[in-house]
């Protein structure tokens, strides 16, 4: 008896539980952004606000999971890659359509697809690079290549890529590509998302109303998305934006200081997420035999940077500045997230006695060495308090220089530093992007340290042309290898996206790529 | 001087001001450190993208050809596309004018209401509890930080209270009302605090003046006392100091329209900062002194119509 009780109250609360996770459609979420978008389309997008709204309008493809790693089927039912490496044959799905119900078609997507490509229109043609031409088919596109490229199937799952309307572009007002988009990026436009954009007021508010032909379906069997509207409030302070979630004005807030996290997660009014991501936290040291000035560099050596590294005690830094939602980075040229990524453990774990040991043979002991932070940020303040301490145990004195971002750019491109503050999140769900960024001499100076190695440099080129995976994850084991054992970085930590959510939001998802999606948020009532 | 020849001459002293912001936003901005090409695309564009930007941008061109393009564009009504908003500036400025003005304007209303009654029971009560209470309590105002306040009131009268919403502007005339009530008190507090004090002043050192004890001796009520003659002419140096401090209110929208979330040009200009939109500073420099010009204007108007001497001199 007491057996079948504990069954049927297990059943009773099995019940409870599914009907509790049963989706249900309708409402409107408000959401609370951090900046505005200013164009949202897939080849002119150029800042995160912009970048990581695209997918909620324009459908890709492929599409890449929650993990950010795995590729699915999106627009494009499957494709076929020939065993040389240089044709691509797409698939579409069956029956999708735009918003105002016209169908997709192989036209739409090489269309698409040659936008992207064109050096002329936006940042991301380069990702693109290996294309060679654009046919349709009878159901898809045949991609031919110049060179097999091992990043392609990752591109057709990327932003970029995704798929806008020929016949819209074609009517709409503008003397080129740009002024096109510019004007599409209005209520009306047809899209193949799972949204549509319903009015926007530019730098307050922005409202997305489903599209009611979107193709993918929900758990319940039908269509996605399973809300009627998304609508965002611009609000720049972070304050703000956690006081108007409190206050219930608003289902979510992205951005949350990660200060108030602990906070907000004791709040059983809000459900605190933190979304893994490929952000890490990382400071280029300049690598060259001399500095700007002439002057002999202390950092020149590997030996040097060595010391540096293991001087800085990283978890202490995950505390301080991350309030222990972040992690020390494991591989030096990405997050852990990012496909390819080696785990080699903690890099440089905090080791003084060795610290002192690399210092004193490399003639570190005694250099001043000048950080470069970002004025006005108390991360940075944090970081160079705590490395002025750590650094003073090997004997290194540290000054700090305090700009804002355009001046650190423009420093980090002319080599005019020893060591500054940076951060990276990944655009493409693929690892060249990261490496080329970090490690390759030829296109930005391996993140403007000056440091050169031709081992990493031919690596990087082979990988960017060797489509059998083992392979490729042999080359960027070797490449992160080198570049963990050079140091040309202080590798500091990775940090997840902290966003806040009203407890009844459901199904919200930031990528580690940091796109929102809403196409599978729900709202219990 | 006739009123209509006192605007005319008040407006033409305008344009060699207007000019002079013109020549100085046009070299402070490109004194300002750091290439704004990097700072509009990103760090991980390529030198070819940089070079289109400063192409667009015209900062190729030699400095005086610029500010000729710079002068000639403006004048004719064209200040270019914002790097940021991808979007024509003056279109950008036009949209955010009226959340500004409706603000300042909030902001100057109830700076007036809070200070004058105050300043007047003040004045009246002159070194007794009341007055010391008033000039106490606008002293913590005066000194605390614009933002701080403005958390204060967010925390306690919108977010716990819920009596007012946590930033934004609203769609409607009442909604605006309801929306800019906090921000508008946060930079009234800090504003009234100084015009109570100058009224406060003006208003002992009337009610002392012969004429007001004449009026008493004439057997004149209290209250016609009051408004016909002693604040006619104490609200003289205080129009002038609102007018002043209509030009503050309009600085200190950029950290009001940040904590408060309202679509302003105050947030636009720090937006555009941080990115070196040099287009997009430059319109919004000129839009604010425009502005300022105007208040100004109406400021000299208002004290020439309290006080004939002015527009006579």
């Amino acid at each position: 008896m007491k057996t079948l009780l504990i069954a049927a109250l297990a059943g009773v609360s099995m019940l409870a539980i599914n009907s509790a996770q049963a989706v249900e459609r309708g409402g409107t979420l408000t959401f609370a952004r951090y900046d505005d978008s200013n164009l949202v389309d897939p080849v002119y997008a150029d800042r995160n606000p912009d970048i990581w709204m695209v997918t909620n309008l324009y459908d890709t493809l492929l599409r890449t999971k929650a993990d950010g790693k795995t590729i699915v089927p999106g627009l494009a039912s499957g494709y076929e890659v020939s065993a040389d490496g240089k044709t691509i044959s797409i698939t579409l799905r069956d029956g999708i359509k735009f918003s105002d119900g016209s169908a997709i078609t192989p036209a739409d997507v090489k269309f698409s697809l040659e936008r992207a490509t064109n050096p002329d229109f936006g940042p991301w043609s380069g990702l693109l690079g290996s294309v060679e031409s654009i046919t349709e088919t009878d159901n898809g596109v045949t991609l031919a290549m110049k060179n097999p490229d091992p990043t392609i199937i990752s591109i057709l799952a990327t932003f970029n890529t995704a798929i806008v309307s020929k016949a819209a572009f074609e009517a709409a007002p503008g003397a080129n590509d740009q002024e096109k988009a510019t004007a599409l990026f209005a209520p009306g436009t047809p899209v193949s998302g799972p949204f549509t954009l319903k009015d926007r007021t530019r730098g307050s508010t922005m409202t997305f109303s489903a599209n009611p032909h979107y193709w993918r379906q929900g758990e319940d069997g039908k269509p996605l998305p399973y809300l009627d509207e998304v609508s965002f409030v611009v609000i720049p302070d972070d304050a703000t934006r956690i006081l108007k979630l409190q206050a219930g004005e608003v289902n979510g807030a992205e951005f949350v200081p990660f200060s108030r996290v602990a906070e907000l997660k004791a709040d059983p009014a809000i459900n605190m997420e933190l979304y893994p991501s490929t952000r890490i936290i990382y400071s280029p040291i300049n690598s060259r035999e001399t500095r700007a000035d002439g002057s002999p560099n202390p950092m020149a050596t590997k030996e040097a940077r060595q010391a540096l590294n293991y001087a800085i005690n990283k978890d202490a830094l995950v505390q301080l500045i991350t309030h222990g939602t972040g992690k020390s980075m494991t591989s030096p040229l990405m997050a852990s997230t990012t496909q390819l990524a080696h785990d080699g453990g903690p890099l440089y774990p905090y080791d003084v006695a060795k610290a002192k040991e690399l210092a004193a043979a490399s003639g570190l002991e005694g250099a001043e060495i000048t950080l470069t932070t970002l004025a006005g940020s108390s991360d940075d303040a944090t970081l160079f308090a705590a490395i002025q301490q750590m650094w003073g145990a090997i004997g290194v004195n540290v000054k700090v220089e305090q700009v804002d971002n355009p001046t650190r750019g423009a420093k980090n491109r002319s080599g005019e530093f020893d060591i500054h503050t940076y951060g990276w999140v990944n655009d493409v769900n693929d690892p060249a992007q990261v490496a080329g960024w970090l490690g390759y001499y030829p296109t930005r100076k391996a993140v403007g340290t000056g440091w050169n190695n031709a081992e990493f440099n031919s690596l990087f080129e082979a990988s960017n042309t060797e489509i059998d995976p083992e392979k490729r994850s042999e080359q960027y084991k070797r490449m992160q290898e080198i570049y963990a054992d050079a140091a040309p970085l202080l590798f500091l930590y990775e940090t997840p996206f902290a966003v806040a959510l009203s407890a009844n939001v459901n199904g919200y998802l930031q990528t580690p790529l940091g796109n929102n999606e809403f196409s599978s948020a729900w709202i219990a009532k | 001087m006739s009123s209509l020849s006192y605007l005319v001459s008040r407006l033409l002293q305008i344009i060699p001001t207007f000019l002079l912001v013109m020549v100085v936003i046009f070299l402070l901005v490109r004194m300002l450190p750091g290439d704004p090409a990097i700072a509009m695309a990103d760090a991980k564009a390529t030198e070819a993208q940089l070079e289109l930007i400063r192409q667009k941008l015209g900062l190729n061109e030699p400095l005086v050809m610029q500010f000729f393009y710079f002068v000639k564009n403006t004048l004719s009504g064209d200040m270019g596309t914002s790097i940021l908003l991808k979007a024509p500036v003056l279109e950008v400025i036009i949209e955010r004018i009226p959340v500004t003005a409706f603000l300042t304007l909030y902001a100057v209303c109830l700076s007036i209401l809070i200070a004058g009654p105050l300043a007047f029971v003040a004045a009246l009560n002159k070194n007794g509890g009341l007055d010391i209470a008033i000039r106490s309590g606008f002293q913590v105002g005066l000194s605390t930080p614009v933002f701080y306040i403005g958390l204060l009131l967010l925390t306690f009268l919108a977010a716990s209270l819920r009596l007012f919403p946590v930033g934004g502007y609203g769609t409607t005339f009442l909604q605006h009302l309801h929306h800019l009530m906090l921000p508008a008190l946060t930079v009234a507090l800090y504003t009234s605090a100084i015009i109570m004090r100058n009224l406060r002043s003006a208003v002992i050192e009337v009610l002392d003046a012969d004429y007001v004890q004449f009026a008493r001796s004439k057997g004149l009520s209290r209250s016609v006392i009051l408004g016909r003659h002693v604040l006619r002419n104490a609200m003289i140096s205080t129009v002038t100091l609102l007018g002043l401090s209509i030009g503050n209110l309009m600085s200190g929208t950029l950290v009001t329209e940040t904590v408060f979330a309202v679509p302003g040009l105050g947030r636009l200009m720090l937006e555009a900062i941080f990115a070196r939109d040099y287009p997009l500073i430059q319109g919004l420099t000129l839009t604010f002194a425009v502005m300022v010009s105007l208040v100004f204007l109406f400021t000299d108007m208002v004290q020439a119509w309290l006080d004939p001497r002015l527009r006579l001199s």
